[in-house]
């Protein structure tokens, strides 16, 4: 994403005229990024698994692997989306299996809040998911990642979600009858 | 508010002052300019007749409170919103609320220093009389409880795009001052991460992404334990509707986990977002 928004709308239609993306080198096709946030004790081992079985599944996924899904600060995710993400993955036990007995109730709940304050703010549903996957259950990693690759490819990349110029000014209207009887006070 | 009120804090104050129940005591007074009120901290006994306390007294005093720590007790006049912000900041350990004398008022909303319009802070008010007091001066007033999600539903209703352009607008006005953050009552970390010296959480480059940036995660940080005092949005150099952002954490933590009805109430019980239930609704399976 780039510094205003005209410029970031420009890019988004470059790219939807399917022009390559900058990292991907000259006429390589757009492959989307997606970060996942993988805790050490589950989804981590899960993905292990799925690896030990020789399960198939899109390399477009970066695993991060963490502590507990209760390490995710939501900085990370919002940080991770900014600077070239085309998606987030959350994953970590499931609730009541937490290593650290009560990580993942925390995570829950936070990223409950986080992710609709995200999707309120403007970001498009699916870009940033939580799922929970245990250590034994390499086909649900597999599956989720298939899942979740297969969204944010259709979505397209980060940049493509700029707002159109025509509702960037149609943004200001309401932006002014937002400020209310407050205003500048 | 009556009238004479301002005459009955100037007597409570002089008495507090002289018995020595608190050390010092924070209200208002007269600013430069007609209807301009500004915190003030009074010492001495001699001094309280610099109180004013009125309708034009716009600013939330609480936080004063963070800067006399340590100094003996602290009186205080208390409407709805410096109540609530005092058990904010007794609920994060910031003062004791044996530290603070707090003289209570029942407020009908204040009225802006330009043009004398309500504010809108005070129209979304749902506390006008104190939560919790020491002592009360005058009657309490009706508590009218307005509706105060209007803003959230009519950009819920909107296409995500519209919505991201909505922001866009809004933190591309933003500049960076903080004084959202340096208002609010929940704001008492020590350090802040907008000050971390470790490159990569808020770098001093100045745009949409580090805007938004901040914006978000300020409102994040504090959207479980807001009281929705509106002090950021009034404090606002820009008058950005930030509290759209916080109105909408509390309906939705109150959705998921309630009831709720925001911070710094005195039977809130633990902040949601720092507490959890294991049958909480489960969305990520």
């Amino acid at each position: 994403m780039s510094v205003t928004s005209d410029a970031v709308a420009a890019e988004a239609r470059s790219r939807a005229e399917g022009a390559a993306s900058p990292e991907g080198g000259a006429g390589s096709p757009w492959q989307p990024k997606i970060l996942a946030f993988c805790c050490n004790w589950c989804t981590y081992a899960g993905a292990d698994l799925a690896g030990l079985n020789r399960m198939n599944y899109p390399a477009d996924i970066r695993l991060l692997r963490v502590p507990c899904s209760g390490r995710v600060n939501p900085q990370h995710v919002l940080r991770a989306l900014q600077d070239g993400c085309d998606g987030v993955l959350v994953c970590g036990c499931h609730p009541g299996d937490c290593h650290y007995v009560s990580g993942n109730y925390y995570a829950k709940r936070r990223m409950m809040v986080f992710k609709r304050l995200l999707e309120y703010s403007g970001l498009r549903p699916g870009r940033f998911q939580v799922r929970w996957i245990s250590g034994s259950e390499a086909g649900k990693f597999r599956d989720t990642v298939v899942s979740v690759t297969e969204q944010i490819s259709q979505m397209g990349p980060m940049a493509s979600d700029a707002p159109s110029l025509e509702a960037l000014a149609g943004a200001d209207a309401l932006l002014e009858a937002a400020r209310g009887a407050g205003d500048a006070r | 508010m009556t009238a004479n009120l301002t005459q009955q804090i100037r007597d409570r104050a002089r008495d507090l002052l002289q018995s020595g129940t608190v050390s010092c005591f924070i209200a208002w007074e007269p600013a430069r300019f007609e209807h301009w009120r500004t915190p003030v901290t009074i010492e001495s006994p001699d001094e309280v007749d610099r109180i004013v306390v009125d309708e034009w007294c716009d600013q939330l005093i609480a936080k004063y409170a963070l800067q006399r720590r340590g100094d003996g007790r602290i009186g205080m006049v208390a409407r709805g919103c410096e109540s609530r912000a005092v058990e904010r900041l007794v609920a994060d350990r910031q003062v004791s609320r044996q530290d603070v004398y707090l003289v209570g008022v029942g407020c009908t909303g204040m009225l802006d220093r330009d043009g004398g319009a309500p504010l809108k802070k005070c129209e979304e008010c749902q506390r006008r009389n104190p939560v919790t007091y020491d002592e009360m001066v005058g009657e309490t007033v009706e508590e009218p409880r307005p509706y105060r999600f209007g803003e959230v539903d009519r950009i819920e209703s909107m296409e995500p795009e519209q919505r991201r352009a909505f922001f866009d607008r809004m933190f591309s006005q933003c500049a960076m001052c903080f004084a959202c953050r340096n208002v609010c009552p929940a704001c008492n970390c020590r350090s802040c991460f907008a000050d971390a010296e470790r490159v990569g959480w808020l770098e001093k480059d100045f745009g949409l992404d580090a805007s938004r940036y901040w914006g978000l995660m300020r409102a994040f940080h504090t959207g479980d334990r807001c009281i929705e005092c509106g002090e950021c949005e009034r404090a606002c150099p820009m008058g950005l509707p930030l509290m759209t952002l916080m109105h909408k954490q509390v309906r939705d933590i109150d959705r998921l986990f309630g009831p709720y009805e925001g911070g710094g109430l005195s039977d809130a019980g633990p902040d949601p977002l720092r507490s959890y239930r294991t049958d909480d609704v489960e969305e990520f399976m």
